[in-house]
């Protein structure tokens, strides 16, 4: 004899087999109110008015000075989450955005520095070879991971992590040593830059050229990964490495020059830091630009397009960050920890897009 | 370089290492099971926040047990995320890392924190509320060891919480190699559809071996404060947490292998200042302090080799999420 | 002679097929019982229901006369009953006590490792094993990895155990090494029930044996009452064969010549033990045999997916053995993998991307660095046209494709020459009509034949006899690595055909 037990209600969670774009969008919008509620529970718990704060924060859009400022910090993130795109789209998971942006910024002012010093290139030629040779630092240093997991299955995340720390250090060893500004009164700085080697030469404001190296690259990027040989490819070893095999693909090359892009765009990106927002080095010039690239891309869904309003979303965040310390008293950190509720949200949203939750009332157990 | 210079170079170097140590016991656990905690710098870090607090407001003992707490509660979420709901783990644990960064700046800032203390303990003087640093915890001597030379400084002369490191490696080893609950948790990283079918609650090991790793987490975190450097900073941990991680790796998946490379680190780092206070030209510490991470990937290199893999390698389903198939 | 097992009117229907009609099957103490059947007989799906693994939809299970349900392997095993799969569930990098002891609660808090390990080294002895528990499983061979698992088993008190297939993966000292542990457990009183499609293990080791085809019991019987030819017709049965009008071909030129290759499989295992096959042009090979017998190994090294270790494989003129895929596709060999969602196809790319997959990287579709989009559309609406693919748009992905329809995608893309315009030199097809229905199946046959009449030599695995005597020139049997036989369709009779299947061996003619 079976035993029937009668539950008042039975859960079933079954996987979905497809979903629409509509869901795709109601749950991103959802996970953003969720992360508002939850930091407006933080804030309460300190005695703030969640609203006030949210007030500043709309603020910043609505000012066209601090919107501008929005937009200088959008160009570094957009230019990695860029970078990103590339990366994720082939399932490579490329936490090393931060330590690209440090290379690309250490290869940018060591082109300024050779120019200064030894006078090998003419002026106008500085900002592009600053340019191509960020690009190739955070290449290669990309593409080291990328080509130990092509050809030995190394752990991207970890290899990809970890230089992040050695990029960071070595630009902490140059400005505190070989490359400080003599005349810097001993601060850990570089010299700084000459103004044609700066991206405020286009358009006399950093964030207007800045605007345009992002657009032209969000171009780019587009190009590569829907019109180009390399990025069908991409997607192919993104869907199964079984299937990029059997179509004939070659993975190490591939997954190495994938990589390689990725990095670059990402090392322009230190560029944009060091030439355009700093005007010279400095030790962690980059407050987590490459961690927020990643919350910036899986929210914009590896898109190029959306990627510019996204990241233009979170240089606000941070603009609004320092108004917020200056008037509220709020650290910093409150930026970050919305950031990270944001990023929280959104993952847990792909559970609701992957799995449907049932509820009937009735049921047998 | 006198005997006196060893032996402070030496008991620094397994103060600081312990910090590295108790994080990566943890996360040997979790990810034996297959969970890989990329949460643990912010449980970390929350550990810290929560030991600088309570120490303040009430002491050490109610400073431990909240960065217990605070980082089981993490832990869990972590477990309900990747075990349960079988979200991406690479993910959720960046996710919990930059949660766990942002909510302890955001609990320590001054004004903050000042708010808070009163309404922990409001019989607190002025200088305690807005003080950046804490007492720090006594040293315990053990009589007689400690007097031996060299060992006895680097060994003997330290807090609770180094020796209770030391032996919890030892007994955390031999739980995992030498039980029955140890051979359990390696199995369920390994095969988990195997041990299922054996009758092991594969989701309840993962989750109590994930909430283990948050505790060990936060309790490394509270360490590093109360134990060894009792002044905050915001970001105070600066990233031990994902060295940590590294750690793991290097000390492939083992408890006793953690106390060397737990102290190779430690080492390494003592030496970057001690180095930088003898006027070693300033270049080097930064040389050093890529070190460790420069390690990790070598040893990422070569445990990926074929023939290292089969024995010493990581657990099959790292990262894995498992779901009973019909 | 007390029933340890008894299953009455098992059904179970999976989408599409009935797996199980109306199964009664008993298991003796003491016995050894095989199970024997083809491909899609319902043997496994009958004993994953035994074990646990799926629910039956109606149907009783009795376990030694008690009425019992069983909804997962845990159940089956804490019941006594433990099988033993062709995959094996172990963990190489613990050693085999570790593998044993898993899960057991009786072994306490501390491993007693000294105790425990002399208990499992006599355990092993009186079945005839030699083993150390302390050696990593990573260092075992295949047969010894199975002795494991049945130590496992054995550990437990398991006194019903299931074998699916146990000689796929052993050498014949192992075999026998096998068959004289499963005489001594049978003595002491274990029930064994023995799947397999070779007709002398059932002979050599079995008391009774119960013939299932096509989801039905077709008999039980006790071994010693029955021989091999008798145990042949009832697995193979006497099908109406129709035949496809199909002149005889004229093959001209050889489309690739395979010889004495040698490949392993997945596991470790000899899986090609030295191949030899020659396929015309204009010719259609089938190859038929029980799956599991090298079929996949062989269609994976010409498509350049695995490597051989030995053999040549001559296309126009040079052995292409061991080269990349991207070079094989170019020679002009197409491949059409089974499962097609597997990684023949990517479900979430689009239609287009999926028709392009290999064809995008030449001309006129690419110019080396650049997709040209344009004639890739141009192209796409022709095949999908040729192939008669239905779907709402191009730009919808691949897995909202119903079978027949993605079968239809891959053909278009293999066959239809957009690599270098020209119709493919051979084409490899592994069971492509599989899970499909009647109307696409067709298809499929209509498609290769016009295919091989153009001129492309065709190899094609199946696991349907009639299928491939339907539309094949000549017949090849695969059995244990090798081709045993080559004929034309008619020149062999239906009972015949089966026994090689099974392992019987025959002078081949032709």
């Amino acid at each position: 004899m079976t035993k029937t037990l009668k539950k008042p209600y039975t859960i079933k969670i079954g996987r979905r087999l497809h979903y629409s774009r509509k869901l795709s969008i109601l749950t991103t919008f959802f996970a953003l109110i969720l992360a508002f509620g939850v930091a407006g529970v933080f804030f309460a718990i300190i005695g703030l008015n969640p609203l006030e704060v949210y007030s500043y924060i709309g603020g910043v859009f609505t000012s066209p000075i601090l919107l501008l400022e929005s937009l200088k910090r959008a160009i570094p993130i957009g230019l990695a989450a860029l970078g990103l795109c590339v990366a994720f789209k082939m399932n490579f998971w490329n936490i090393g955005a931060e330590g690209q942006m440090y290379m690309g910024m250490f290869a940018s002012t060591g082109v300024v520095l050779l120019h200064v010093y030894y006078g090998l290139f003419p002026d106008y030629l500085v900002l592009l070879l600053m340019i191509l040779g960020a690009f190739f630092a955070g290449g290669l240093w990309c593409s080291l991971p990328a080509f130990l997991k092509a050809k030995m299955k190394v752990n991207e995340i970890l290899t990809t992590l970890m230089m992040n720390y050695v990029a960071m250090y070595f630009v902490d060893f140059l400005v505190y040593g070989p490359w400080r500004d003599p005349k810097g009164y001993g601060f850990p700085l570089s010299i700084p830059f000459p103004d044609y080697s700066k991206l405020t030469i286009i358009f006399g404001e950093f964030a207007y050229g800045g605007l345009l190296l992002l657009c032209v690259t969000a171009v780019l990027v587009f190009i590569i990964l829907r019109y180009s040989k390399l990025g069908f490819e991409l997607r192919i070893v993104g869907e199964s490495i079984d299937t990029a095999r059997y179509a004939g693909i070659n993975l190490s090359k591939v997954i190495t020059l994938g990589g390689f892009i990725a990095g670059g765009i990402a090392g322009i990106g230190g560029l944009t830091i060091v030439s355009g927002i700093i005007g010279r080095l400095r030790p962690r010039a980059s407050p987590g630009y490459g961690y927020t690239a990643i919350i910036v891309g899986l929210l914009s869904a590896l898109n190029p397009w959306l990627i510019l309003p996204v990241s233009i979303f979170f240089g606000g965040l941070f603009v609004a960050g320092d108004i917020l310390q200056a008037t509220l008293k709020i650290p910093g950190a409150a930026v970050e920890m919305y950031q990270a509720l944001i990023f929280l949200f959104i993952v847990i949203g792909e559970f609701m897009k992957r799995y449907q939750i049932t509820i009937t009332r009735g049921g047998d157990s | 370089m006198s005997i006196q210079w060893i032996e402070q170079v030496l008991q620094l170097t397994v103060q600081m290492g312990t910090v590295y140590l108790l994080a990566s016991l943890g996360e040997i656990y979790s990810e034996r099971s297959g969970v890989l905690n990329l949460g643990l710098e912010g449980m970390m870090i929350m550990g810290a926040a929560m030991s600088f607090i309570f120490s303040v407001a009430y002491g050490h003992l109610s400073a431990i047990v909240m960065a217990a707490i605070i980082g089981a509660l993490m832990g869990f979420i972590l477990s309900i995320l990747t075990v349960d709901m079988k979200l991406n783990q690479v993910l959720v644990g960046l996710a919990l890392t930059l949660l766990g960064i942002g909510l302890s700046g955001f609990f320590t800032f001054p004004e903050i924190r000042k708010n808070l203390l009163l309404r922990l303990n409001p019989s607190l003087p002025e200088n305690m509320l807005i003080t950046q640093q804490a007492e720090k915890l006594q040293e315990v001597l053990i009589p007689l060891f400690s007097d031996i030379p060299i060992l006895g400084k680097m060994f003997f002369s330290h807090n609770v919480f180094v020796y209770f490191s030391l032996i919890l490696s030892v007994v955390m080893w031999f739980v995992l190699f030498k039980t029955r609950i140890g051979l359990t948790i390696r199995s369920v990283g390994e095969n988990p559809s195997m041990a299922d079918s054996l009758g092991v609650n594969v989701y309840m090991v993962r989750r109590v071996s994930t909430i283990i790793s948050g505790v060990f987490a936060s309790l490394a975190g509270a360490y590093f404060f109360i134990g060894f450097h009792p002044f905050w900073r915001e970001g105070v941990t600066a990233g031990r947490g994902f060295i940590a991680l590294a750690l793991v790796i290097l000390a492939t998946w083992s408890p006793l292998r953690a106390i060397l490379g737990a102290y190779l680190f430690g080492g390494v780092e003592t030496f970057q200042y001690r180095l930088q206070l003898f006027g070693l030209g300033a270049q080097s510490p930064y040389f050093l302090a890529m070190l460790p991470y420069i390690i990790t990937i070598i040893t990422l290199i070569v445990i990926s080799t074929e023939s290292i893999k089969k024995k010493l390698g990581a657990p099959a389903t790292l990262g894995t999420p498992y779901s009973r198939e019909e | 002679m007390e029933e340890l097992v008894s299953l009455r009117g098992i059904v179970k229907h999976f989408p599409g097929v009935l797996a199980n009609d109306n199964v009664d099957f008993t298991l003796r103490r003491g016995e050894i019982h095989a199970l024997l059947g083809e491909n899609g007989a319902g043997k496994t799906t009958l004993m994953n229901i035994l074990y646990g693994l799926y629910r039956p939809d109606s149907g009783e299970i009795y376990v030694k006369g008690r009425r019992v349900e069983i909804s997962s392997p845990r159940d089956a095993i804490k019941l006594g009953v433990g099988m033993v799969h062709q995959n094996f569930k172990l963990i190489p990098s613990h050693t085999i006590l570790e593998n044993i002891i898993l899960g057991l609660k009786e072994v306490g808090l501390i491993i007693n490792y000294k105790k425990i390990s002399e208990e499992i080294k006599k355990l092993a002895e009186s079945y005839g094993w030699r083993i150390n528990p302390d050696t990593y499983v990573w260092q075992l061979t295949a047969g010894e990895k199975q002795q494991v698992e049945l130590l496992k088993l054995l550990y437990r008190d398991a006194h019903i155990l299931i074998f699916d297939e146990p000689t796929s993966v052993l050498t014949p000292q192992e075999c026998r090494i096998l068959f004289q542990a499963l005489r001594r457990m049978a003595k002491e009183g274990k029930g064994i029930i023995f799947i397999t499609h070779k007709l002398d293990e059932v002979l050599a080791i079995s008391d009774r044996v119960t013939v299932m085809r096509k989801g039905k019991v077709v008999i039980t019987k006790e071994t010693n009452k029955t021989d091999v030819s008798e145990l042949a017709q009832y697995m193979v049965g006497r099908p109406v064969l129709f035949t496809i009008e199909k002149e005889r071909s004229q093959p001209s030129g050889e489309a690739i010549i395979i010889k004495n290759l040698k490949a392993f499989n997945d596991k470790g295992v000899l899986a090609l033990k030295g191949v030899d096959l020659v396929v015309m042009n204009n010719e259609i090979v089938g190859i038929i045999g029980v799956t599991g017998n090298g079929q996949q190994e062989l269609v994976e090294v010409i498509a350049g997916l695995r490597k051989a270790v030995e053999g040549s494989l001559i296309i126009d003129g040079t052995n292409i053995v061991n080269s990349t895929p991207d070079k094989i596709i170019e020679l002009g060999v197409a491949y059409i993998p089974p499962e097609p969602l597997r990684y023949s196809v990517a479900p979430n790319l689009t239609i287009i991307d999926n028709l392009f997959l290999k064809a995008y990287r030449y001309k006129p579709y690419s110019n080396g660095i650049m997709i040209n989009w344009r004639k890739i559309h141009e192209k796409a609406n022709e095949l999908i046209k040729n192939f008669q693919i239905v779907s709402p748009s191009l730009s919808a992905k691949a897995k909202s494709l119903s079978g027949g329809n993605l079968q239809r995608l891959i053909l278009a893309r293999e066959l239809s020459g957009l690599i270098g315009e020209r119709i493919p030199r051979l084409i490899v097809a592994a069971y492509p009509t599989k899970g499909l229905d009647i109307g696409a199946a067709e298809f499929v046959h209509k498609t290769l034949i016009e295919y091989s009449r153009k001129g492309s030599g065709i190899l094609f695995v199946s696991e349907d006899i009639e299928e491939a005597l339907m539309i094949s020139d000549r017949v090849a049997v695969m059995y244990d690595g090798r081709i045993i036989s080559i004929f034309r369709p008619g020149e062999i009779d239906i009972e015949k055909i089966g026994l090689m299947m099974a392992g019987v061996e025959i002078a081949s003619t032709s």
